[in-house]
């Protein structure tokens, strides 16, 4: 599945000093099972992007489409293809792991023996085995972030939507949870479209950055990471990974610079 | 070494409390004896204390006892059902939001007590009128708690909800009421505290059921056996810590999520 935006604009409500844009004209074509990463400033809209590209807020101006490369005529709605996976995870906190797992197939209204089992395979491999019955309180960052991540995989949809999924973790356990995903990426095949505003994340993960600007998000520059796969931490220390990361902490410093002086612009103004 | 002295200090600490209160009781037993206060105004704790057991004795304690926590457990059922339901609705519809809202924001700041005249003109000073003044006490913090609590529910978990194939109705029912759900027990406890209030006092006015122990207390003060009162007392402040300790054990029971924090 592959994901075309076309010429994306958000603008917040509000009165006319108070409007925000989020986004503007964005257009970029996310190729089928291809790991995108978007890399920006805080506040620069990209959360706003795969949560419009997601179905889950609508674009003010311009549109997205999910087309299916296979049949390219038919334009699926926005959403039936895509599962996110959310920075502040959003697993519910009264339900056990293997309810916060299987809570999609429960909304398709799939038996409880049937969609157990389907996240009892789950909970094997993404390691949480034996905490079934565990709530969410009970977990580490680590395993609460690893119990999201198998809540979106049961859906079993080509796009996975990424929003800053690992940026709450600490270093050790983060770097654990890009392996893992490193692995379902290359298992599974999935359209990827992964937010981060972390450098290092966006190469050793991406097939390609999408580098935003500052607010009004805007995309700068396309990036393509050409390291081979399968993908390792090693290629941190590699010649062509330096490279990329000097390009791309050149082209994302200045935005950073400009998103912050706007932030305290408005803690001034406010 | 250090280890034992670690166990010594919590032991000081769970037992000190119980030593302040045998130390104000022994204090007050003291004071009352050696300055010969007469028994009228305070009676000692040792006559209480005997006091107490001959009304279990006789049975009076839990004749009027049990008959109070009937009318507390009956006013407070009806205030939860029609609280929590309404709460509910409020919550999923706009409309019944806008309709309900003058009324509970104009009753809700009147003292329910100011209804006594009213209501035993209505329904007379029977079981009617002590349930009805206790369930409509009761209702507000109910009702109010449990619209806050769905109207509260985190953006985020909707949102989560929605992007794994949930209808609205499925959102309603599996994330927004379960979320709801430590504010409704909040509602419920404030809504048990004032049940027990109303139901007391309401039996303190009118004589036409001579029962329960709010009629037991005002009975006792105007013959002043004041050893009943301080009785009655006892077992009014005992029987309510009970009632909290059992809805604290309820919500563990029903929503051991809250114990931890988040969740997220």
């Amino acid at each position: 599945m592959e994901v075309l935006v076309e010429n994306v604009t958000q603008v917040w409500p509000g009165r006319a000093d108070e409007q925000v844009v989020a986004l503007q004209d964005v257009s970029h074509r996310f190729v089928s099972q291809r790991f995108s990463c978007l890399l920006g400033p805080s506040g620069c809209g990209k959360s706003t992007l795969v949560q419009i590209i997601g179905g889950l807020e609508a674009a003010t101006e311009g549109r997205v489409r999910v087309i299916d490369p296979v049949n390219p005529d038919l334009t699926r709605p926005l959403g039936a293809d895509s599962v996110m996976v959310w920075q502040t995870l959003n697993l519910f906190p009264w339900r056990s792991v293997i309810d916060n797992i299987a809570f999609g197939l429960e909304m398709q209204g799939i038996p409880k023996a049937q969609r157990y089992e389907r996240a009892k395979a789950l909970i094997g491999s993404v390691g949480l085995a034996g905490f079934d019955a565990h709530l969410p309180g009970q977990l580490s960052g680590g395993m609460r972030q690893r119990v999201a991540l198998a809540r979106a995989l049961i859906m079993e949809r080509p796009i996975m939507l990424m929003d800053e999924p690992f940026g709450a973790l600490d270093a050790q356990t983060k770097i654990v949870m890009q392996e893992e995903l490193l692995r379902v990426f290359d298992q599974t095949k999935k359209t990827i479209i992964f937010v981060t505003h972390a450098i290092e994340e966006a190469i050793l993960l991406g097939d390609e950055i999408v580098v935003m600007t500052a607010r009004p998000g805007r995309i700068k520059e396309v990036l393509p990471v050409d390291l081979p796969r399968p993908r390792s931490l090693e290629m941190v220390n590699s010649k062509a990974f330096g490279a990329l990361f000097d390009r791309a902490f050149h082209l994302i410093r200045e935005e950073v610079m400009t998103s912050m002086a706007q932030q305290s612009m408005a803690l001034e103004a406010s | 070494m250090r280890k034992r002295k670690s166990k010594l200090a919590r032991m000081a600490e769970t037992a000190t409390p119980t030593a302040v209160i045998l130390a104000v009781l022994l204090a007050w037993e003291v004071v009352v004896r050696w300055r010969g206060i007469a028994p009228i105004y305070l009676p000692p704790p040792s006559t209480i204390t005997i006091y107490l057991f001959r009304m279990i004795g006789n049975g009076s304690i839990e004749y009027n006892l049990g008959v109070t926590l009937l009318r507390i457990f009956a006013g407070f059922a009806i205030a939860a059902l029609a609280g929590v339901t309404l709460g509910v609705l409020m919550g999923m519809s706009r409309l019944v939001a806008r309709i309900v809202d003058p009324w509970i924001a104009a009753l809700y700041p009147l003292p329910k007590i100011a209804l006594i005249p009213l209501l035993v003109i209505w329904l007379g000073t029977g079981e009617v009128y002590k349930i009805v003044i206790s369930a409509v006490t009761a209702f507000f913090p109910i009702v109010i708690s449990t619209y806050a609590g769905i109207r509260q529910t985190d953006r985020g978990l909707i949102k989560a909800a929605q992007d794994l194939g949930a209808n609205r109705r499925q959102i309603q029912l599996k994330v927004v009421i379960p979320s709801a759900i430590p504010s409704i027990f909040a509602g419920l406890h404030l809504g048990m505290g004032v049940t027990v209030i109303l139901i007391v006092a309401a039996e303190m006015i009118g004589s036409s059921s001579q029962s329960g122990m709010g009629f037991l207390l005002i009975q006792s003060g105007q013959v002043m056996e004041t050893e009943k009162v301080f009785a009655s007392l006892v077992v009014l402040a005992v029987v309510g810590a009970l009632i909290i300790k059992l809805q604290q054990w309820i919500d563990r029971k029903v929503a051991p999520w809250t114990i931890y924090h988040g969740g997220q």
